[in-house]
Formats: structure tokens, sequence, C-alpha cells
């Protein structure tokens, strides 16, 4: 089986110091990647560096492509969900997913079906009036609005509480079963199943 | 209620490939009608600059007295000045919501292209600012004695005129972002003189019974260059702030 992402010697210095050095691993489809690292170790930046939002420094990131082929550049979506949501608070529940590019074609039911998974019923309600736990829940259901092959997802087990964390797990199982993997991040395991790299 | 199998096999099924043309529309059409319901939610967005612009030209007559003959010669340059600032009122605002709430994030990661969200944003600026501007022109053109004749190259001027401020003020937004809101118009007021020349001179022009084709015929290459090359530009200085 081919990796989806191949990661080798990737390094990120910033102002002379260095973020990670010489990281290398591989994300195969259905399995995890887990960061761990402290407060400033790099985490953000190093999944942003994957998606091309920041420079890399030195190192090759490889994407598998439709002909089987690794190219520097990447030909399918991913999903990234940083420390910030995306979450508009002026819109409501159910236009925070709608009116995505990710939702693009999807009708009202299979939106629906994304926010009662994660257990939002009150769609009509503004996203204002939401606490942060439930704005997480909103960006949990953009999860499921397509089939995407890797999720990058800082921090996802953040301002949660148990309920919600164990949704997160059973709903990162059940992407992996049908090949999507995970790269996240955290200060510590959350013991789902992943490779965890120190950082 | 958990999905279990078929159901979350429709929800999460690949996208088939699809027409690029189709897709780049649907996504701007997206983009246009989130920022379009965030924008009237929030009334402030698009009322604070026209109200501006209508105090900035009263104010000109309530100062220079109602004589007809200055405030007529007047007008072109202050209706010109006051849709300028008024335009730029809302400028720091282009982006700053969507990279402090990561929505910015989110279009970079996509395989969409860049260039439609900023040529998306900037249509929706124009429409919260420039648009309103260009209504309350009209009523601009009689508080300070513009003749009749005056309105059409006014308004065709303003239109050009406001849609490249829009253009500019995308490029200063992303320069600044994250920075103090005043940054953004500092950096785009030194590059609007061109624009403001060439407005104020159709108008004067028309005030004077000359030709003012020429200026029109310029805004409008202006904006024909602009378009593609500042929305560009504006992707590249949006990019540099991740960096």
């Amino acid at each position: 089986m081919l990796p989806n992402l191949k990661v080798e010697n990737l390094s990120c210095v910033r102002s002379e110091k260095a973020i990670f050095k010489n990281l290398n691993f591989e994300v195969l489809p259905g399995q995890n990647i887990e960061i761990i690292g402290s407060n400033g170790s790099g985490k953000t930046t190093l999944l942003r560096t994957l998606l091309g939002l920041i420079n890399k420094e030195e190192g090759i990131i490889n994407w598998l492509d439709e002909d089987n082929n690794f190219n520097e550049y990447r030909t399918f979506d991913c999903f990234y969900q940083g420390h910030q949501m995306g979450i508009k608070n002026m819109l409501t529940v159910f236009e925070n997913l709608k009116l995505t590019h990710n939702a693009k074609g999807m009708n009202e039911e299979d939106i629906n079906k994304c926010l009662e998974r994660v257990g939002l019923y009150k769609i009509n309600e503004m996203a204002s009036d939401l606490s942060v736990g439930q704005k997480k829940r909103i960006s949990i259901a953009r999860w499921l609005l397509k089939d995407f092959k890797i999720y990058f997802i800082d921090e996802p087990f953040s301002a949660l509480d148990d309920p919600a964390s164990d949704l997160i797990k059973e709903i990162i199982n059940e992407l992996n079963h049908k090949g999507s993997s995970f790269v996240i991040t955290g200060h510590r395991s959350s013991n789902i199943n992943a490779t965890l790299i120190e950082i | 209620m958990l999905l279990q199998g078929t159901d979350l096999q429709i929800l999460t099924q690949p996208l088939l490939r699809f027409d690029m043309r189709s897709s780049v529309l649907d996504w701007l059409g997206i983009i246009l009608k989130r920022d379009l319901i965030i924008a009237f939610r929030r009334s402030s967005t698009y009322i604070t600059p026209l109200v501006f612009f209508l105090i900035v030209i009263t104010f000109f007559p309530l100062a220079l007295g109602p004589q007809e003959s200055l405030l007529s010669s007047l007008a072109p340059g202050v209706i010109w000045i006051a849709a300028l600032l008024a335009s730029l009122l809302a400028v720091e605002s282009i982006f700053s919501e969507d990279f402090r709430d990561g929505s910015l994030d989110d279009f970079f990661v996509s395989l969409e292209p860049s260039f439609i969200l900023v040529f998306a944003k900037v249509m929706i600026h124009w429409l919260i600012t420039g648009l309103p501007i260009l209504i309350a022109s009209s009523l601009a053109a009689i508080i300070l004695y513009l003749p009749l004749e005056s309105f059409v190259p006014m308004i065709l001027s303003l239109l050009l005129g406001t849609s490249f401020m829009s253009l500019l003020g995308a490029l200063g937004a992303a320069l600044s972002l994250g920075k103090s809101a005043i940054l953004s118009a500092i950096i785009v007021l030194p590059f609007s003189i061109p624009t403001l020349l060439m407005g104020t001179s159709v108008v004067t022009f028309s005030l004077n019974n000359q030709d003012y084709s020429g200026f029109l015929m310029m805004m409008g290459a202006m904006l024909a260059i602009g378009i593609p090359l500042l929305c560009l530009l504006t992707v590249e200085a949006l990019l540099l702030n991740y960096d």
C-alpha cells in the first residue's frame, strides 16, 4: 500500500532557531499520525508546512497522485482545521456548513445528517449563541461533508468534554475504516490508534 | 443518533470529476452568498461608509454657504474625495475576519483557485461600499448644485473608480493583515491619486462641456489591467502573512 503523503528530512528554521529537524514519516491510507509537543514546539508550523501554507526550509514533501506517482504538488483535497475553526458568528449552524466550498452540490438533507451526527439539532441557531464546544462540533461536522484522503487537525481534543472527545475518536475511527488518514497535533497522546511523533 | 453504513457512505462519497468552470462559478457563488449574508446581518458594514460619504458632502454647503457657483465648481473634487475616503473605511475588513477565524487557511488549503477568492472579496467590498456611494452620489450632486448634464459622467467615473479602489483596497488589506486598521488606508491612498485625478477630470470636463471620454477610457483600461494584476498580487500578499 502506497502512502498518500511521504515526508523526508523535513526541517524548519525560524530566526536562526530550528523549530523541527529531519522529520521523516509517511501517511498511509486509513492510518493516523499524532504529533506531540509542548507549546511553541512547531506543531502548527509543521501542519502548515505540509499543506504549503509555509515554505519549507529543507526536506521533501511528496504527495501521491492518481497515477501512483509522487509529486511535490498535491492533486487531492485535504481537510485542514487550525486553532481557529473558521466558524462565522453571523451565520446559523446550518449556514456554517452549507456556505463552505466542501458542501458544494450537497443538499439540505445531507448537511442536516452531518450536523445530527455530531449532536447539533438546532440548525437555525446563530453560531454567536453557541459555546466553544458547540462551535467545535460544527467544525467536526465539516469533516463529514466530503471524503478527504487526509485530515490535518490542530489540537482537536482541546476545549472538549469527554462525550465530545469520544465522538471525535468514534468519527476518526469510522473515517479510518473508509481509508481516510488523520494527522493531528496535541500536547499529549489522545489514545487514538496513531503513530506518535514527538517534536 | 449515529450514522451507519450507507448513510455515512452517501455523506462521504468522493466527488466525481466535475466541470472546472461550473466548479469555479459555484465557489464564487458560495463566497458571495456567505459574505453578503454576513454583511447584511451586520448593517454597519454598508451603512458606515454611506453615512460618512453623505456627512462629508453636507459639511461643504454648511461651511462655505449656499453659493451655487462655488459649490458647483467644487463638486467634482468634493464628491470624489468623499467617495475615495468612504470606500477606504471598510478596506481593513476585506480579509481580516477570515484571517482571524481561520477561514482563509481553509481557502488556501483547498484546491480552488485563490484568485477567485480575492475577486469575490473585491466584488463584495464594492457591493457594500462602492454601490451605496454610487447611489448616494446623485443626492450629493443635488446638494452641491452639480448640473444635471454632469450626472452621467459622474456616475460612470465613480463606477469605474470605486471598482478600482476596491481592487487597490484588497491589496492594501492583504499587506496590512493583522496590523493596524489605518495602515491599509495609508498604503492605498498614494496609489489612488491617478484615479482621483482622472475621476475629478471627467466631472470637471463635463461641467465645461469638454470631451471627457479619454479619461473614462483610461479608467476602464486601469480597471481591466487591475483585475488580473491586482488580484494576483493580493494572493501573493496574503500568502506573505503565513511565512
